[in-house]
């Protein structure tokens, strides 16, 4: 089965660690390779990068091992990916065109 | 791992684990002599400042070069000038000579020349080679070790498999009672409030997050944007620059910090005790190699894609979880972790075994081959006035 890392057990993403397709179920595994959850993959999600473990609200931090690494700019449900289309940083921003632009290199689908 | 190694005994009590003569140019028109020289003895290494011949303003690289001279790692040093320029060789040499090792110096114009200068200078080499070879053998205990922690050419595996590795090797490192040393302060950029929780004062929080400031400050001056967050990046899957920022504080570990060792042209500090710091040591990889060196460094551990950049002085351990990048050049694969095959913890044991045979003489990959120029790097003192920065406060 296809998998996913949670760096550290507060984390609310997981990160990819081979390409997933919708509908994928995506099996996570802590960093010592206990299988802790089963995702099933709302969107195409591409290795390296993030899918959401639980509902996240709009403005909750997203948490990546164990520290807070942006913030939910929308409500993200469980199984979305996590990224530059949902999440802003806290500390200095990608500008509008540089996402646009990453959002169409990935061919992120928008909810 | 082996608890000890037998390493080389220096003057100044300091223990390294590898036996070299450093010939130094403090400037570059004497790059090609120290080249000459150098090739004439087993275990020569050339340095050269290669920022300017006057001194004013360069202070921080020759203090770099003096102390560079007394890593453990080094047996002797000879120093070289053409003679034109205004930095006296002696003032680096004399510096050294306090630690006890053996420094000499030549100036080119007063040996007649720079075939007279080649002669003179491989007698003396000579003679540092023989220091080298007669320097005592001590068991020395693990403990002693000083490790830089370095990385370079990252990916999307950097965060997950090789930093937090290397990350939990430190701190198993530390916990032996060795010292540990990061730098790269840019790349700390977003994480000051954990950082400042590991400070072990507040006086050390407040110098923590100052140099973190200043070094932001430094590379983001008007007129010189610098990237900090590529395309590339976030394609790799990092949506922010806490994101990528934290995955290179993951490989510093968990311990206390117990200093920032500022390096500049009026102090040059140096772990006083045990332990975790932080440093000013540059994210530019090959002067990193000569900051660690400076600042004491038996070795580096390096985390990387699949590049391979090598110190001659500080042996270089370089982890790479990439599978597609891997090659004959990383020591320690960590992409077992990348397909869920193997745990940080089961890499980080594999480091510490790993630090333990390179302590003892082994060697790394490309140890002998991979030859990397050694780069001398200062802070740009006009732009440091311009910003009113208060080096050594």
């Amino acid at each position: 089965m296809k998998k996913a890392i949670q760096l550290d057990p507060v984390d609310n993403v997981a990160t990819l660690l081979v390409d997933a397709v919708k509908g994928d179920e995506i099996e996570i595994i802590s960093t010592n390779n206990q299988v802790i959850d089963v995702v099933t993959c709302l969107q195409g999600i591409t290795f390296g990068n993030k899918v959401a473990l639980t509902d996240i609200a709009d403005q909750q931090l997203i948490t990546k091992a164990g520290y807070p690494v942006g913030v939910a700019i929308m409500a993200i449900p469980r199984g979305e990916l996590a990224h530059v289309q949902n999440v802003r940083s806290q500390r200095l921003d990608i500008p509008d065109n540089i996402i646009e632009e990453i959002i169409k290199q990935m061919r992120i689908e928008q909810a | 791992m082996m608890s000890s190694f037998i390493g080389f005994g220096r003057a100044d009590g300091s223990v390294g684990i590898r036996n070299h003569v450093l010939i130094m140019a403090v400037d570059e028109c004497c790059d090609g002599i120290a080249r000459a020289i150098a090739d004439s003895i087993d275990n020569g290494i050339v340095v050269t400042n290669y920022n300017t011949c006057m001194y004013g303003g360069n202070e921080e690289m020759i203090n770099t070069m003096v102390h560079t001279g007394n890593n453990p790692n080094v047996a002797g040093v000879l120093v070289l000038a053409m003679g034109c320029g205004s930095i006296d060789p002696e003032i680096v040499a004399a510096p050294i000579r306090v630690s006890g090792r053996p420094a000499f110096s030549l100036v080119c114009m007063k040996q007649q020349g720079t075939r007279a200068t080649i002669t003179q200078g491989k007698a003396l080499a000579q003679e540092l080679q023989q220091v080298a070879q007669a320097a005592p053998r001590i068991e020395t205990p693990i403990s002693k070790l000083v490790i830089g922690v370095k990385c370079g050419g990252s990916d999307t595996s950097s965060g997950i498999a090789s930093n937090p590795s290397v990350g939990r090797a430190v701190d198993k490192l530390v916990d032996l009672g060795a010292t540990a040393i990061a730098g790269e302060l840019i790349e700390l950029v977003g994480c000051e409030t954990i950082l400042r929780q590991r400070a072990v004062s507040p006086e050390v929080a407040d110098k923590l997050e100052r140099l973190i400031h200043e070094e932001e400050a430094r590379w983001h001056v008007d007129g010189a944007e610098v990237e900090t967050m590529s395309i590339g990046n976030s394609v790799g899957g990092l949506t922010t620059l806490e994101e990528k920022s934290f995955g290179a504080l993951s490989k510093t570990g968990t311990r206390p910090i117990q200093d920032v060792l500022q390096i500049n042209h009026l102090v040059h500090e140096k772990p006083k005790a045990a332990g975790f710091y932080l440093s000013e040591a540059t994210h530019l990889c090959g002067s990193a190699g000569m900051h660690f060196a400076s600042l004491g460094a038996h070795l580096i551990l390096w985390t990387t894609g699949g590049a391979g950049f090598n110190n001659p002085i500080v042996p270089v351990i370089r982890i790479s979880g990439n599978q597609y990048l891997l090659n004959e050049d990383i020591d320690i694969d960590a992409s077992g972790i990348m397909r869920a095959e193997e745990g940080v913890e089961s890499v980080a044991e594999r480091i510490v075994a790993k630090v333990g045979t390179v302590a003892q003489g082994g060697q790394t990959n490309i140890e002998e081959i991979g030859y990397s120029y050694c780069s001398l790097y200062q802070k740009d003192q006009r732009l440091e006035t311009l910003l009113r920065f208060k080096p050594g406060c």
